[in-house]
């Protein structure tokens, strides 16, 4: 059952702080997730060949495991989560992603006993709703995607995810095309779409094997217009429009929560605080810890209200300080040192507000995305809660009016590119229709002709 | 909540981009580019908009006026194209522009043929894949428009190619470069399964990779491997091979630059 969020779970945007959640939630062994503490997430990658057999990708897990949780134990970490990304050949044979969880969480058992380390296991499953042509979202997949899902629960995942893709086809190319109403439709619409068909079928693993349903992330689409847009000087996309893109993207992840998901959200989800905003629940983060994997404009910002802290994803090799999950795990227990110190000692606004400040001018994602505004782009989404279209289509346009509230203040400077191409964001979004129904049929027209590899059947269209 | 004071600011971040910025338009930098002949201009300057109606209306105009259709390709089509990878490379415009005026290159060039029995000769044939085992192909489908931009024929296998199949369209086609697109570590260590079988077949061509987590010292691992940092890079490889450097020793010393 899809309830939509048309209110905000925080009277204001001043409660939004790392570490605490509206609805905590408790998981795996002893931890409890946004209940008044951070806890480092670490995420990884086995080296490439590790795939070529069932048993050599659960001896690499194991060894991964094991790095991470005695290097916590080293550092008198009190909590920590996994979070296993499933590669292709997990999800695709189930029992293959059952073993894994099986043996990482044998081995967390064995820590927690000794130790009392609280920590939990996500598995994360693939979007593996596809072949080599088409997404083929509601084929003959979604019955291996699911059973994915259950198989890790039922063998020691703790947290259930996904990284899901609806949309992504007509995202691509309208992206590359700078492309409003594509962007909105492939995002918003179609993504929306799927999301709350894959999420309440997530829901109720959750809820028939005691785990946790998640949640998910736009990383298919946003984090693509973002990883396009790439630093201040490459010339790939607009910043300005990957914002808007990221905007309309929290419309969306917000449809795992309507759905039956709880959180926390997934790392690489940078929408996650206007999600927190909207719904309450608890997310994980990626920033300065996370340039293992890629780089971004908002290293520090992200922390702002985050309640696990993540390293997106480090290939599983060894460094001078020890192997990757060891160095990057024990970088992101000591940020959530930090924070818990700031809790403890009512210093918690303070440091939130210096990693604000530090990244708020330096890009126009860091801004709509610090708090204050983050939260004015999730009461543009529950405005129109009800309506998957006109809340994305909100979000993006009150991302354009906060861009240029900060124009105007002269604190946040755009390049002439990116005020044009900010100027032709809302000039598009403006001229759009308010009509759900209309804006439908008008995109699916347009988009059955300019894409081919978009299949309408794919949404039940 | 805290606030910086906007004196401040410049002391904690630098906008360089902004500090950087050109003074010229993209739109008056196009104006100096463009060809002057009367009948090439609006094809040119089509191209640069990405306005594929009127890149097939202004090629009407230089056929009824005498020019023939296969070299309208090499002579106005690819030369609005060239107008737009320089601003493109130059920094003046984005990435969407060109993807743009790519479709409509490629709209001109099928209009051209549609009014020829002749064939156009390309600069050379580049077959693009994505690794198997991963189905993200947008850093494929952006090479191969840039490819295409540049005058390359492209053979486009798509996402998730079986190595076997990227052996036999290498035969059979025989480019004069192969390049291999991944996001993940476990599906590109197939660009190695490739590389050996081109090598067991004695076939010795530049095998260009990058995307997500491909990284250079991954890629150097393998004997035909060369790296590219950026989509762009590929065109630029190509014409590296084109102007006479297919050793791959002398490609990595040009384009790896870690």
């Amino acid at each position: 059952m899809v309830k939509k969020y048309t209110s905000m779970a925080y009277a204001n945007a001043d409660e939004l702080i790392f570490g605490n959640s509206k609805f905590p939630v408790k998981a795996g062994l002893g931890l409890e997730i946004g209940a008044g503490y951070t806890s480092p997430e670490v995420n990884y990658a086995p080296r490439p060949g590790a795939g070529a057999s069932k048993e050599k990708l659960i001896k690499e897990y194991e060894r991964i495991t094991t790095d991470i949780m005695a290097r916590m134990v080293q550092i008198g970490a009190p909590s920590v989560v996994l979070e296993t990304e499933h590669v292709q050949q997990m999800s695709n044979n189930p029992t293959w992603g059952g073993a894994v969880a099986h043996a990482q969480k044998t081995i967390m058992e064995e820590y927690h006993d000794e130790y009392g380390i609280k920590c939990a296991l996500r598995h994360t499953i693939g979007d593996i709703r596809e072949d080599r042509d088409y997404l083929q979202l509601r084929g003959d997949k979604y019955s291996t995607f699911m059973e994915a899902f259950e198989e890790a629960a039922n063998n020691g995942a703790d947290l259930l995810a996904v990284e899901s893709m609806g949309g992504k086809e007509v995202f691509d190319y309208s992206i590359l095309r700078n492309d409003t109403a594509g962007i909105l439709f492939g995002i918003g619409v179609l993504g929306s779409m799927d999301m709350e068909m894959v999420w309440s079928d997530i829901a109720d693993v959750a809820k028939k094997t005691g785990t946790v349903a998640s949640g998910d992330t736009d990383c298919a689409q946003a984090n693509t217009a973002m990883f396009i847009a790439g630093g201040l000087l490459d010339k790939n996309l607009a910043h300005t429009t990957a914002i808007v893109a990221r905007a309309i993207s929290a419309a969306r992840s917000l449809c795992a929560y309507e759905s039956g998901a709880v959180g926390p959200g997934k790392d690489c989800g940078y929408e996650n605080s206007i999600i927190k905003s909207i719904a309450g629940v608890p997310i994980t983060q990626e920033g300065k810890t996370s340039t293992c994997a890629h780089s971004d404009l908002m290293g520090n910002i992200v922390m702002q209200c985050c309640d696990l802290w993540s390293n997106e994803s480090v290939e599983y090799h060894g460094e001078f300080g020890g192997t990757t999950v060891q160095c990057w795990s024990e970088t992101l227990a000591y940020d959530c040192s930090m924070m818990n110190v700031a809790l403890k000692t009512g210093k918690a606004k303070d440091l939130r507000d210096i990693l604000v400040l530090s990244d708020k001018y330096r890009d126009p994602q860091g801004y709509v995305l610090a708090y204050d505004n983050a939260y004015k782009v999730g009461q543009a989404i529950a405005k129109d809660g009800e309506n998957n279209y006109l809340r994305a289509k909100n979000a993006a346009i009150e991302c354009c009016n906060i861009i240029e509230e900060g124009v105007n203040s002269g604190k946040l400077r755009l390049t002439r590119f990116e005020t044009n191409a900010l100027a032709k964001v809302k000039a598009d979004l403006e001229s759009l229709t308010d009509d759900a129904d209309k804006f439908m049929s008008d995109n699916l027209t347009k988009f059955k002709q300019e894409v081919a590899v978009f299949k309408p059947e794919n949404y039940g269209l | 909540m805290l606030d910086l004071k906007l004196e401040d600011i410049d002391g904690i971040l630098v906008r360089y981009n902004v500090a950087l910025e050109k003074e010229m338009t993209p739109d008056e930098a196009a104006e100096e580019l463009y060809p002057k002949d009367e009948l090439i201009y609006p094809v040119a300057k089509a191209i640069y908009e990405g306005e594929e109606d009127d890149v097939v209306d202004a090629l009407q105009s230089a056929i009824a006026a005498g020019k023939k259709p296969i070299d309208l390709i090499d002579d106005a089509l690819m030369v609005g194209m060239g107008v737009v990878t320089q601003l493109y490379d130059d920094g003046i415009i984005f990435l969407p522009n060109v993807m743009m005026s790519a479709d409509a290159m490629l709209a001109g060039i099928d209009f051209c043929k549609s009014q020829t029995t002749e064939v156009p000769e390309p600069k050379g044939k580049v077959v693009c894949h994505v690794a198997e085992g991963d189905v993200h192909d947008i850093g494929k489908n952006i090479v191969a428009a840039l490819l295409r931009a540049n005058g390359y024929e492209v053979i486009d296998l798509g996402r998730d190619v079986p190595v076997d199949e990227v052996i036999a369209a290498v035969e059979k086609e025989k480019p004069m470069m192969l390049t291999g697109t991944a996001l993940m570590t476990t599906t590109m260590y197939a660009f190695k399964e490739v590389n050996d079988k081109l090598l067991e077949k004695g076939v010795k061509i530049p095998f260009a990779c990058g995307g997500g987590a491909v990284n250079q010292d991954f890629v150097s691992q393998y004997e035909l491997g060369v790296y590219g940092e950026e989509a762009a890079d590929a065109p630029k490889i190509a014409d590296a091979i084109v102007a006479g450097t297919t050793d791959i020793t002398a490609l990595r010393e040009e384009f790896h630059k870690h």
